[in-house]
């Protein structure tokens, strides 16, 4: 596979064009690349046509056309609740469908193929722009195949798929991956979860409306005027009317005597917190709420900017403070517990400084979407200032170009810079939920989404499209998927709620071997002699790097003649000290449209961005537990100290050796202490010691049965256990307390000896007692 | 974690329940000597120590001695139809989650006449504790044998001895499908019995708690046997069950460390004949509650529930030709 090696004017036009970048002289270099080329080893530089200048990354060989492929796109934008799975893929719709009408074990291949062949063409009409529902693109794309097929409308092709569409559970948009995906997305995912939101929200409002309204009800039921003839009668209704004498009934009710009204003072509160449950506008009406003609709409909370966002927070403010205290009122008043004196106070303080995290939480939260390169770029400082505050504000920043113009050329912040690193910086802010990823790990961000947008703080999601303008034929799915295997934008997640620590916060796992710099995938090809290699490939930054037009100019494909061995991969060539660096040649390998392999010598423009971006990237390791380097200082401090110290131990032991070993009495085996002999192995338990000569009682096992109550209360009473104890043994007779052992259910009197020794019969009752005692 | 702002207001109020809160003007009408007192102290000393507002607690019952339970509690109560006492509890819990429902029940009550609402009430799982008083025997009409009083028992309904072996409650309700807390308590073991009773209440389910109680009139000396031995008690002990003071177990020697997740064993422990089972049998806090399934995601509203009503209603209303009433405009 190695090309010989030859002298050829590609080696001095390389390292020209790398030192003269180092120099600055940039006009060389655009007269230099100009002319994309591939050197040939004998007959010096040849032009290479515009088609073959369209090279591509050697590992998007196995992505030909995304359409016939089956991937996590298209995506299902599902309808309602969807189980809590608010997005799918086509995919996996398909999948259910065929676990449920064609299991692999049933003989049913021909459905199976006939279902599969409805996908594919789903996907092809998607991935031509046709936008619409699920349900309707089936419809559409199963009455194409019954037409290509020739077959009637009531055919067996019509009949089978008719068969798996039963088994079709979900519907909702059908996206592809282009570069609205993560605003439509992103919009889906808070609107349903408002939604859940919502009826919980509406369960609860609900619910203290109808408490409160019984209440109201149950007190006019008291009043006169529901007791007027005319009111009976009206709660009868019309059916029975002439079966009662509602004047009679009405007269009787009169009469009786006035129950307990509720004060007008409550009455007046009561109603006051209905109105203002009643005509909330944070969400839609729901059922106990009264509908007015002229009730205004529910408010939005979707904003394409911050200031309007916090704009309207402030403006609704007053509002949500009214129904924080509306809500905690009717909680007091549904218990019974509102105490004037004691809460009328706290409802007069009460102001926004008031409001708690749980009580925001009860509202619905704003979304704002904000897009690099086409908002006001001053909205992504706002945007750092909402996410600050505190407030429950969820940003999506969208970016469609993370690599940035290539003029003017800043040395080192052209690549990288801006609003790909904007995620990271937000997680300074420490109490914001942070989520970036690239647009093609959205189906599978799904539960990352979800989790922010459920989160009670703000959140911020960067989301990298992949529509990069100047990367015209690369798919914004595989772009995107690109930058997070390139380390250009890769995905992690920040989440304040999950524990008080960083290793818990911050997760990098996401991310393809996240372990590495660069990860690696298999490449297989055929060489020369058609022999068929694998090779383990890394995709680096170079690589996403080179699928921009707009850096060509960095890169030279050199065809398989022209390889050799000074160029080394541009992966091996990051890790060479500088001084060696001059000796070889970075190359990354590309494939032309026709896959045939190259290797794309890239220039020190493209090293250097990679450098950056892998310095990046272990920042992020770093936090996400891989490689901390303070983690890693300490284990060699601990290490280094346990080695001294067991270095010393032995230099101990060894000057302690006496000269003649065989001749030193053995050491004696340490023996341990023996341990004591076990403890009886439950301790006796101190035994209360209780005078016979005594009366008492064994309280604890009292069952309230009365029997010694009832033989004299005074001497024998009830503690606050409602169990008997002896109050006053100089309240009764010997004779009683004797009776009230034997009659005792429990027997657990025990009455002692006599204290009164004249008292009669004593020979007998001591008799008596002495089994109890 | 902060504490909701009701919460904190709630807790301005100094409301202190005592043991007397709970108890009636109505002074107990049991026998002297009756278990039931022992019961009723029991549930009492719990609304205490749990501070259940009286006017959120409800006791219903049905017909028998220990059916006259809820006029001794100040608490709301409902002394229904005989063997009805759980359907009525299961609409109050059911419209009103809100409360504290006890059911108490005597053998005749749940055993016989009750026996299918019994069986269906363990299958709905709703959060209620039911006390079953077992003293084996129909004692409010002057002893007749039950469904749990011992074979050849002679009583006024059985003057030549019951011909058949009792009904073992407990075997049966561990027995039903969705079972989620059975217990075994006595009377005469008070520290006990209130440790169950505590512990069923706090179960969120269909909390069943068998009592056997001593009928000083009619089955004297039934359980003296158990009473005068404590050896014949099997009291079943563990961390997440019953727990003894030192001066019960010092007295209760007889114990079992029973797993109260594990059904077979409970099964077997409640099949004892000899020796007297107390303690949690059977505990599974993962059955769902009927009520917490049939709760719908929107509340009925009472306007909602008349148009539907009517709308049901018109359907099979036949309206007379010649007037009197129209029919409602379409």
């Amino acid at each position: 596979m190695t090309a010989p090696r030859t002298k050829t004017a590609y080696e001095g036009d390389s390292l020209r064009r790398r030192r003269d970048v180092r120099n600055g002289n940039m006009d060389q270099v655009a007269l230099d690349i100009a002319s994309p080329r591939v050197m040939d080893a004998d007959a010096g530089p040849v032009m290479i046509s515009a088609g073959d200048a369209a090279l591509r990354p050697a590992l998007f060989a196995r992505y030909g056309d995304l359409s016939k492929l089956r991937y996590d796109f298209p995506l299902v934008l599902v309808d309602g609740e969807g189980g809590g799975r608010f997005l799918q893929s086509l995919t996996s719709v398909m999948d259910g469908i065929l676990r449920e009408v064609a299991p692999p074990e049933a003989t049913a291949e021909m459905l199976r193929r006939q279902v599969l062949r409805l996908e594919c063409e789903i996907r092809a009409r998607v991935s031509r722009g046709e936008s619409d529902t699920l349900s309707s693109l089936w419809k559409r794309a199963a009455a194409d195949l019954i037409a290509e097929k020739g077959e009637s409308l009531f055919g067996p092709l019509a009949t089978k798929l008719d068969q798996a569409r039963e088994a079709l559970h979900v519907d909702g948009a059908v996206i592809d991956c282009d570069e609205n995906t993560p605003y439509r997305v992103l919009v889906h995912v808070w609107t349903a979860v408002q939604t859940s939101k919502a009826k919980a929200f509406r369960k609860k409002v609900d619910a203290l409306i109808m408490k409160l309204s019984d209440i109201l009800k149950a007190d006019f039921m008291k009043s006169d005027k529901a007791h007027t003839r005319e009111a009976l009668q009206s709660a009868v209704g019309t059916s029975f009317e002439s079966a009662f004498d509602f004047a009679a009934m009405s007269r009787v009710l009169s009469r009786g005597p006035s129950e307990d009204r509720l004060s007008e003072d409550r009455r007046r509160r009561i109603r006051a917190v209905l109105q203002v449950l009643q005509s909330q506008r944070f969400y839609g009406p729901g059922r106990a709420s009264e509908r007015r003609p002229d009730q205004p709409e529910p408010y939005s909370f979707v904003f394409d900017g911050c200031a309007a966002a916090l704009d309207a927070f402030r403006d609704r403010l007053p509002e949500m403070l009214d129904f924080v205290k509306a809500l905690t009122i009717a909680e007091l008043e549904i218990q019974n517990k509102y105490r004037t004196s004691l809460h009328d106070p706290v409802f007069a303080r009460f102001d926004k400084s008031d409001l708690s995290e749980d009580q925001l939480a009860h509202f619905p939260s704003y979304l704002v979407c904000l897009r690099d390169g086409r908002t006001d770029p001053a909205e992504t400082v706002r945007a750092f200032e909402t996410l600050a505050s505190g407030l429950p504000v969820k940003v999506l920043i969208q970016t469609d170009d993370i690599l940035g113009t290539t003029s003017p050329e800043p040395p080192r912040s052209s690549f990288g810079a801006g609003s790909a690193r904007l995620a990271a910086m937000a997680v300074g802010l420490n109490d914001t939920y942070v989520f970036q990823t690239a647009n093609a790990n959205l189906y599978r961000a799904h539960d990352r989404m979800v989790t922010g947008m459920r989160y009670d703080g703000p959140a911020l999601f960067a989301v990298y499209s992949g529509a990069t303008p100047s990367t015209a034929g690369v798919p914004p799915y595989l772009l995107s998927a690109a930058a997070t295997e390139s380390r250009a934008f890769p995905t992690f997640v920040y989440d304040p709620a999950v524990g008080p620590d960083l290793a818990t916060r911050f997760d990098i796992t996401d991310n393809p071997q996240a372990t590495v710099d660069w990860p690696a995938h298999d490449l297989s090809y055929e060489d020369d002699a058609l022999q068929h290699i694998d090779e383990k490939i890394p995709f680096t930054h170079v690589d996403f790097a080179a699928c921009d037009t707009r850096y060509a100019r960095y890169c030279e494909p050199a065809p398989r003649a022209n390889w050799r061995d000074d160029m080394i991969l541009a992966v091996d060539y990051l890790k060479l000290a500088p001084e060696r660096s001059v000796e070889h040649h970075p190359y990354i390998l590309t494939i032309d449209a026709d896959n045939a392999l190259y290797r794309t010598v890239v220039d020190d423009k493209l090293i250097d961005a990679a450098r950056h971006c892998a310095d990046a990237w272990r920042r992020l390791q770093e936090l996400g537990g891989v490689n901390n380097s303070y983690a890693n200082r300490l284990l060699a401090r601990e290490r280094a100290a346990w080695e001294e110290q067991k270095a010393q131990e032995l230099a101990e032991l060894r000057a302690a050796e006496p000269p003649t070993p065989e001749a030193a009495p053995l050491p004696e085996a340490a023996v341990p202490p023996v341990p004591a002999p076990a403890a009886a192995a439950e301790p006796a338990e101190a035994e209360e010691s209780v005078n016979p000569d005594e009366a008492w009682i064994e309280t604890a096992r009292c069952t309230t049965c009365n029997e010694c109550t009832q033989i004299n209360n005074k001497m024998f009473a009830y503690n606050e256990n409602m169990q008997a104890y002896i109050a006053d043994l100089n309240a009764g007779t010997y004779r009683q307390l004797v009776e009230a052992t034997e009659s005792c259910q429990v027997s657990i009197i025990h009455p002692g000896k006599p204290r009164d020794l004249t008292e009669p019969n004593l020979e007998d009752l001591i008799a008596r007692a002495e089994s109890f005692i | 974690m902060t504490v909701p702002l009701t919460q904190c207001l709630l807790r301005l109020i100094d409301e202190n329940y005592t043991l007397t809160d709970y108890q009636s003007d109505i002074a107990p009408r049991w026998c002297t000597g009756c278990g039931d007192n022992s019961i009723l102290t029991a549930v009492q000393r719990l609304c205490r120590d749990e501070q259940l507002p009286p006017e959120k607690t409800v006791v219903v019952s049905g017909i028998g001695c220990s059916s006259r339970f809820p006029h001794y509690m100040n608490a709301y109560g409902f002394h229904g139809l005989h063997g009805r006492a759980l359907p009525v509890a299961e609409g109050i819990k059911l419209r009103r989650p809100d409360l504290h429902v006890f059911v108490t029940t005597g053998d005749g009550d749940c055993c016989s006449i009750g026996a299918a609402h019994w069986i269906h009430a363990i299958r709905y799982n709703m959060d209620m504790t039911v006390l079953l008083h077992d003293n084996e025997v129909y004692g409010l009409t002057k002893m007749q044998a039950s469904p749990t009083s011992p074979r050849g028992l002679k009583s006024n309904t059985t003057p030549r001895g019951a011909l058949l072996d009792p009904l073992n409650p407990l075997t049966v309700t561990l027995g039903v499908p969705n079972v989620s807390f059975v217990a075994q308590a006595v009377d005469w073991i008070p520290e006990v019995l209130f440790n169950i009773i505590a512990q069923a209440y706090r179960h969120k389910g269909f909390s069943f708690v068998r009592v056997l109680q001593r009928c000083p009139e009619f089955m004297d000396h039934r359980f003296d046997p158990w009473v005068q031995d404590p050896s014949k008690m099997r009291l079943l002990v563990h961390a997440d069950g019953v727990q003894l003071k030192p001066d019960i177990s010092r007295i209760y020697r007889n114990q079992e460390t029973h797993d109260p997740t594990d059904l077979h064993r409970a099964r077997e422990v409640a099949s004892l004949t000899e020796e007297i089972p107390v303690g949690v049998l059977y505990r599974n806090s993962a059955v769902p509650c009927y009520e917490d399934l049939r709760e719908g995601e929107r509340p009925n509203t009472p306007g909602l529930i008349r148009t539907v009503l009517n709308e049901e209603f018109d359907k099979v209303t036949i309206w007379p030709e010649d007037g009197g009433a129209t029919a409602p405009a379409e």
